[in-house]
């Protein structure tokens, strides 16, 4: 018998003896079920919210194929190595033994969204009142021609929580002297839209110390980028004649790559690395795509409580999710997750629902000491998050003010995961 | 000694201001659950464990609260960030905020 069926084999058993003893006793099985896929910043956020302010009147599963979750974001503070690749991992225990949050490290197959049930991996199938999907991206393998499962060894994408990031860690430490780095970022829409750019300058960061002599070169298939001003300022300011960026327009698009031989074809050129990081496009993970929620790529959702515009029973979150103006990144899963957190409690405890605020605001790292940042808070719009107000920093400011913007940055890391995991 | 007795008299009076004894229109209209939904928004980067980078806010007194979110509306102390989120912030989500985090311990 596995787990599940063991538990509710339990509860029915204690079901059928306080039915006979003790009628009005309530058990476990008769409270409202919400079950969350995917432990990460939107899920993880999700199930702790629900089931601390629930007070256990609602039964919390959590579906999370992996036992611990190492953060995509610091992922590029360890290539850089100001972090150790440990510090960005996390471990789920406390989500079962402070809030009672039912963990199950198991793959979610498929949704029967008229059954609301929720097939797992081992075969067992887990009924829900609510269900709430996080599941983050998928990789489009074939978005780009010559890219493969396979390829990434070779030329790893690491935009996925895992260890991916440590074989580019090792390959940029083991580069020849003088060799060449290639970053092919994703196009539109994409997880952390200043990922790319922070990855390049923590790569730079590492050149500039062990192989001064060696360039970067970024293909991108965009003709500009997040913090754009910012990051090329610092690229100059850091890395002197060390980072070429090619727009889109100049190098007339990115026509294949080659694992084998390193290369990367374009109309303009056909460039040779020594180590490649290749992010190709991305979409809504597998199960939003097999319940049935997602409209192309990603899924709609009603800005008011992240509810999927397909099925009420079913909330979407984060990187999966058409946030609109919302960027996908760790923050903004995490503000979405609250607002469906408290919504979903409103329907199944009756408890009062607030309208819905969500926010964000994205950190990078341009080197030792210099931070920047950009952000902004949302409201829900009728039919799209809408943007109320932001900023985003100054290329002028001191450097005082740089150290303290990373300092922040470090304060929101350890914000952020704690409350994801504690 | 002078530090003590005001300490001692903020106190005194954030008693009295919770328990609804004396009227402080900074926290008028505060609402506790809105309090708790709102302090969503806050718990993403303010953490009770560490002071690092950004400060730990639990158990501060109310009024203290209430005062640095209209200074960061008003845009009067500096951090984007926070001007950002208390300038979305009306009268009755600062005093709900306020008193809220001060229900937390320390
Ligand atoms: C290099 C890099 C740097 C970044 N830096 C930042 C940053 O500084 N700040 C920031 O806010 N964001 C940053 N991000 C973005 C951030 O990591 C994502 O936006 C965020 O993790 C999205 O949360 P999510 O809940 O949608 O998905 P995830 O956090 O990816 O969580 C999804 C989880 O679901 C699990 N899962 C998926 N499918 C299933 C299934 N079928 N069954 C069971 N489990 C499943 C996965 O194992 C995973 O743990 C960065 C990303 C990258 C790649």
């Amino acid at each position: 018998m596995n787990n599940l069926s063991r538990r509710s084999f339990v509860s029915f058993a204690l079901a059928s003896t306080s039915l006979l003893a003790m009628p009005a006793i309530s058990t476990g099985s008769a409270r409202p079920k919400v079950v969350v896929v995917g432990g990460g910043a939107g899920g993880a956020t999700a199930a702790r919210y629900i089931a601390k302010d629930s007070k256990g009147a609602i039964d919390v599963t959590l579906i999370e194929a992996s036992k611990h979750y190492y953060t995509c974001f610091y992922s590029n503070l360890y290539l850089g190595g100001f972090r150790d690749y440990d510090s960005i991992g996390h471990s789920y225990d406390n989500l079962s033994a402070n809030h009672g949050v039912n963990v199950v490290h198991d793959w979610a197959i498929s949704v029967d969204s008229s059954a609301r049930k929720v097939r797992l991996g081992s075969g067992a199938t887990v009924s829900y009142d609510r269900l709430v999907l996080s599941p983050g991206i998928d990789i489009k393998y074939d978005s780009i021609d010559g890219y493969s499962v396979e390829a990434q060894t070779k030329m790893p994408h690491a935009w996925k929580s895992g260890t991916q990031v440590k074989v580019l860690r090792d390959q940029v430490l083991n580069m020849p002297k003088g060799g060449t780095f290639a970053m092919v970022p994703p196009p539109n829409p994409y997880r952390c839209p200043p990922g790319p750019y922070e990855r390049i300058s923590m790569v730079a960061h590492i050149l500039k110390e062990k192989n001064p002599t060696a360039k970067i070169v970024v293909i991108d298939p965009k003709n500009k980028f997040s913090k754009q001003g910012l990051f090329m300022a610092g690229w100059e300011k850091h890395y002197p004649g060390m980072v070429e960026w090619i727009d889109n327009d100049t190098h007339g698009g990115i026509k294949n790559v080659n694992p084998e031989t390193m290369e990367i074809e374009t109309d303009l050129d056909t460039f040779k690395a020594d180590v490649a990081c290749v992010v190709p496009a991305q979409r809504a993970g597998a199960i939003a795509m097999n319940a049935g929620v997602t409209d192309g790529d990603w899924s709609p959702i009603v800005p008011a409580s992240m509810q999927t515009k397909a099925d009420s029973n079913i909330y979407v979150l984060g990187d999966a999710s058409v946030a609109s103006a919302m960027p996908k990144s760790g923050f903004s899963a995490n503000s979405q997750a609250k607002v469906a957190a408290n919504h979903i409690r409103g329907e199944l405890t009756d408890s009062r629902v607030f309208p819905a605020k969500f926010s964000n605001t994205c950190w990078s790292l341009v080197a030792t000491n210099d931070g920047i940042k950009v952000g902004a808070n949302y409201k829900a719009g009728e039919e799209k998050i809408e943007v109320v107000d932001k900023f985003v920093s100054k290329t002028d400011e001191g450097n005082a003010k740089r150290k303290k913007t990373y300092e922040e940055s470090i304060g929101w890391y350890n914000g952020i995961t704690t409350d994801m995991f504690s | 000694m002078v530090n003590i007795v005001f300490k001692f008299f903020i106190a005194i009076s954030c008693l009295l201001i919770f328990r609804g004894l004396v009227a402080e229109p900074l926290l008028d209209g505060a609402d506790f659950d809105y309090g708790e939904y709102l302090s969503g928004q806050c718990l993403t980067c303010h953490q009770n464990s560490s002071d690092e980078g950004i400060p730990a806010i639990n158990g501060a007194e109310a009024l203290y609260i209430a005062k640095k979110l209209i200074l960061y509306k008003n845009k009067e102390l500096e951090n984007e960030v926070m001007q950002l989120v208390a300038g979305a912030l009306d009268k009755e989500q600062i005093a709900s905020l306020a008193i809220y985090f001060n229900s937390l311990e320390k």
